[in-house]
């Protein structure tokens, strides 16, 4: 599904040029929940803008299905963006001025037909997530738990390759973050999405099927989960502590 | 029954839902670029009026600071549209990037941006283009209305101003597409996403540079006035416009200042270093548009101030100098003008408006050549200054003339003259102390002179004087002039009370006994065109429009203020003093309130900036337990600087500047000066009591947008250990 190879990124602040990234290898298979924790400044992010084709990266190659994404102009990143990929973020970044049905028809919109199919599948997300009670409202009308699930929902309008999480729990609270953990394993078990989380919160990252450990541009540990989420999240929290001693 | 909304379809529908919910951040957008187009139309339908042009002479100095504060004017309102469309961008990044995140391509997301930004600044420029006009129309009939009225007054449009606000039109257009463009160009799509929140701090320079700025403007303002006359010193000629570039260091010691407000505050912090540390943070992140509006503010109140001087100090000291008067009129004339009335004409004209007259003493002067040295042009640039006989005109008293004209006791040596200037001796560059011979210029005989002193009359101060011979060299040297060279000078009392209508009979019969051979203006010499004409040379006065004056309209203000026979009439120059001026006075009135709308504007539009961008903020500082009060003292530390910093600064500038330079005219400060002065610093003072009342509007509106509740108590104290 995903294949990321050797990939270098690096930022430059005046005369000085500082590596984020060091040569990350990585793949993620179809319909496999994978989330990536580090402390910060460890790349996280850098490594899923790099993914979503937000930034550009110096070296290496991503390939998303059979798609390499090095080289591709403007249009045809757009287009892998809307058609491939599906995003949610810390911020939700959900159209202040659409109500929830139109935010989760947006990436249909933008590519230009709003079929019956996009309307009876935004139906059926609505009602999946359990959002559909607020579907006429906007955004604003609304509490962080239902904007995120409604950004979950939009992530998914276009059944996309993969679904790219930046902190998707970071603004919520414990309950809001679990309901919107649980629509993520709905879309995976429902839908048969695949999942690629950036995120500090160790609770949500014990949801998911690996963790990919990440300190100073390198990927440190591939944790697989073996036990139930309780017991992962011990060993993920241990494993972090062993990381920052290091 | 459940009723769905309608679904959007495509991204035009989108857009077009979008762009509505945007509306309230349009509106700022909007408004500003209305104002702006409306406050150019109007400014430029001023400045091409030939209203206006008339009284404001080509290459006068009240049109040159006319045009100079346009600029500045201009100047203000380009930054702040500007100013406004990034603010209205930043906003609309979000959207963008949001899209963009999405999967919507820059070319699919291009037409619709452009469309937008194309409908929104150019309907909101087009009224802002068509509203100047009215705008224009209806201030000028409140100042017609409310402070003077007078046949000069009334508006002309001149409709190739229309050229001027289709330029800035389009400037506006193009610096919105072009702002819309840089952010669709933008490869980073996070950038776009976060531009909202992004801060703009300024570089932090040391303690020094507010101090540093303070030097450099004085040294910017010094170098800019001296700059010229250093120029004709080392180059013997006059210099360009391009002269005026030496005042450019005002600009960066201005933004100095601004920068060391921002950054430091101008308060020692020894005692309390955690006081305000809140507001001056806020400041500093987001400084760079903080330290430009503050400069741009700072302009253009000093370009309104600069404006609202120019009558209270022309005002006061011709209202002291009318009062000071010994005689109710003064009035001079040729001898071959056979038409001017005579003692007899003039009492019999007073009885017919039920009143006398008194005190009527007359005396004759003689108008004679003095040598000395002058600008000799080499090319119509450079110049030499040179010894020339035929150098100014004088007009002389005998002593005996002078004692019966004026009743002042004065013994004048042979071969020696006196100058007659005030008490102020305010008119000393217009006298010549340096002559060594008079000459006559029908039988060019000539007189070796020295100058032996001043004599001090103040009705006889004219600008291009009166003089003082010894009766035997009057004799002398007057013998063989023609009555065009020989003139008189007259002053005579009211009996009883003056009657307005028979000054204004007396003004207009004196105006109408003279012919077209003395219709000039006090610049003209005869003497200097005689000079001119032997030399085969074209004399200037005659291509130069600003000294065009007309008998038939005695009322402009140039033929008042000008005109080489203008008599002095007590009553009229007091009454009509505002008449006289009233081109003047609406001009520069209008360009106040343009500068200070403009700087009121963006003072304001900053400072609900500061509330919506730091929202967050405070919305923190509440959940930290911040009271009230505390966050009013946070509002009121950041816009107190925003209105305060550019008001003290532009007014205190413009002040000192004035000051200096009517104390550089003639080397002091008169008590008509004094007095202009202190009229304009009560004006500053209107200045400053509107800039504080929009404050105090402001942080209620600020207060307003932060959902905080305004308590009754002012000031919140800050103790050691602020919260």
């Amino acid at each position: 599904m995903l294949h990321v190879k050797n990939l270098y990124k690096s930022y430059r602040s005046g005369s000085k040029s500082y590596s984020v990234l060091k040569g990350i290898d990585l793949t993620v298979a179809s319909g496999e929940f994978v989330a990536v924790m580090g402390p910060s400044g460890s790349g996280k992010s850098t490594l899923l803008n790099c993914i979503s084709c937000y930034i550009p990266f110096d070296e290496g190659t991503i390939t998303l299905g059979s798609q390499e994404l090095k080289g591709l102009d403007e249009d045809t990143l757009a287009k892998v963006r809307n058609e491939k990929l599906g995003f949610v973020f810390q911020d939700f970044m959900l159209l202040d001025g659409l109500t929830v049905r139109e935010n989760i028809l947006v990436p249909r919109i933008i590519q230009g037909h709003v079929g019956k199919d996009a309307e009876a599948l935004a139906d059926q997300m609505l009602s999946l997530f359990g959002i559909d009670a607020i579907a006429d409202k906007y955004p604003a009308d609304i509490s962080g738990g239902e904007r995120q699930r409604t950004a979950v929902a939009r992530s998914l309008i276009n059944q996309p390759l993969l679904i790219l999480a930046d902190e998707p729990t970071g603004n919520l609270d414990s309950k809001s973050s679990h309901t919107v953990i649980e629509s993520f394993e709905s879309a995976r078990t429902e839908l048969g999405a695949t999942v690629f989380m950036v995120t500090h919160d160790s609770f949500a990252a014990s949801f998911c099927d690996r963790v990919i450990l990440l300190k100073d541009g390198c990927i440190w540990k591939n944790l697989e989960k073996k036990e139930e989420n309780g017991a992962f999240h011990d060993r993920l929290l241990s494993e972090m502590k062993a990381m920052r001693r290091e | 029954m459940d009723v769905k909304m309608q679904t959007i379809m495509s991204i035009k529908d989108l857009e077009k839902k979008l762009a509505q919910g945007d509306r309230k951040q349009a509106v700022l957008y909007l408004f500003c670029n209305f104002v702006s187009l409306l406050l150019i139309t109007a400014y430029s339908a001023m400045m091409f009026s030939p209203t206006v042009l008339e009284v404001l002479p080509t290459g006068g100095d009240s049109r040159k600071q006319m045009i100079a504060v346009f600029v500045l004017a201009l100047f203000g309102c380009v930054v702040f549209t500007v100013y406004a469309s990034a603010l209205f961008f930043r906003k609309k990044s979000r959207q963008l990037g949001t899209l963009m995140a999405l999967g919507a391509s820059r070319k699919k997301l291009a037409p619709g941006l452009y469309k937008e930004v194309l409908t929104l600044s150019g309907v909101s420029s087009f009224a802002g283009v068509l509203a100047g006009l009215p705008f224009v129309r209806i201030l000028w009939g409140f100042f017609r209305l409310f402070i003077v009225d007078s046949a000069q007054m009334v508006l002309r449009l001149d409709y190739r101003f229309l050229f001027l606000s289709s330029a800035f039109f389009f400037l506006v257009i193009a610096s919105s597409c072009f702002t819309a463009h840089r952010y669709l160009k933008r490869t980073n799509i996070m950038d776009v996403v976060h531009e909202e929140h992004k801060n703009e701090p300024v570089k932090e320079l040391g303690r020094w540079c507010g101090p540093g700025g303070i030097l450099l403007t004085f040294a910017g303002a010094a170098c800019g006035y001296m700059a010229p006359s250093v120029y004709e010193k080392l180059y013997s000629a006059f210099p360009g416009a391009w002269i005026n570039l030496f005042y450019i260091p005002v600009f960066f010691g201005l933004y100095m200042i601004m920068l060391h407000t921002v950054i430091h505050g101008w308060r020692s912090r020894k005692k309390n270093p955690y006081k305000n540390l809140i507001a001056r943070s806020m400041m500093k992140f987001q400084g760079r548009q903080t330290v430009n509006n503050l400069l741009i503010c700072t302009v253009l109140i000093a370009g309104a101030s600069f404006a609202l001087f120019y009558l209270p100090t022309i005002g006061v000291s011709s209202y002291l100098e009318v009062k000071s008067r010994s005689f109710d009129y003064y009035f001079h004339y040729r001898l071959d003008q056979k038409q001017v009335p005579t003692q007899s004409d003039i009492a019999a004209m007073a009885a017919g408006y039920g009143m006398g007259i008194r005190d009527y003493r007359e005396s004759p002067y003689a108008s004679l050549a003095l040598d000395g040295y002058t600008y000799l042009f080499d090319d119509e640039k450079n110049y030499h200054i040179g010894h020339v006989d035929l150098c100014m005109e004088g007009k002389f008293f005998s002593e005996s003339a002078y004692r019966t004209l004026t009743g002042e006791q004065i013994t004048v040596a042979d071969g020696t003259y006196y100058a007659v200037t005030n008490t102020d001796e305010t008119n000393l560059p217009f006298l010549e102390t340096n002559a060594t011979f008079l000459t006559n210029m029908v039988t060019r005989k000539t007189l070796p002179v020295r100058f032996a002193g001043f004599a001090h009359y103040d009705m006889l101060a004219d600008s291009f004087g009166y003089y003082i011979l010894n009766d035997e060299d009057y004799d002398i040297i007057c013998r063989g002039l023609t009555e065009d060279w020989l003139g008189s000078a007259a002053f005579f009392n009211a009996d009883g009370k003056d009657s307005p209508a028979f000054a204004s009979g007396f003004f207009y019969t004196f105006v109408d006994s003279f012919g077209p051979e003395c219709e000039h203006t006090v610049q003209f010499s005869r003497v200097v065109q005689t000079r001119h004409e032997e030399a085969g040379e074209e004399y200037f006065y005659w291509n130069d429009p600003m000294f065009r004056i007309s008998y038939d309209r005695p009322d402009d203000s140039n033929f008042r203020a000008w005109w080489s026979y203008m008599p002095k009439i007590r009553l009229l120059d007091r009454g009509d003093f505002l008449k006289t001026y009233a081109v003047f006075l609406m001009m520069f009135l209008f360009i106040s309130i343009i500068c200070i709308l403009a700087a009121a504007i963006i003072s304001y539009t900053r400072c609900m900036t500061i509330a919506l961008n730091n929202r967050y903020i405070f919305d923190d500082l509440k959940r930290l337990g911040a009271p009230p009060a505390f966050l009013m003292q946070e509002i009121r530390n950041q816009s107190g600087n925003v209105f305060r910093i550019p008001a003290l600064i532009g007014m205190s500038i413009i002040y000192l500047l004035y000051t200096l330079i009517l104390y550089v005219n003639d080397g002091k400060i008169t008590f008509g000066e004094a007095g202009g002065m202190a009229a304009s610093f009560l004006l500053l003072l209107c200045i400053g009591s509107l800039f504080f009342f929009l404050y105090r509007y402001t942080i209620r509106q600020m207060a307003k947008q932060l959902n905080i509740s305004v308590p009754k108590r002012k000031h919140y104290k800050h103790e050691k250990n602020n919260p």
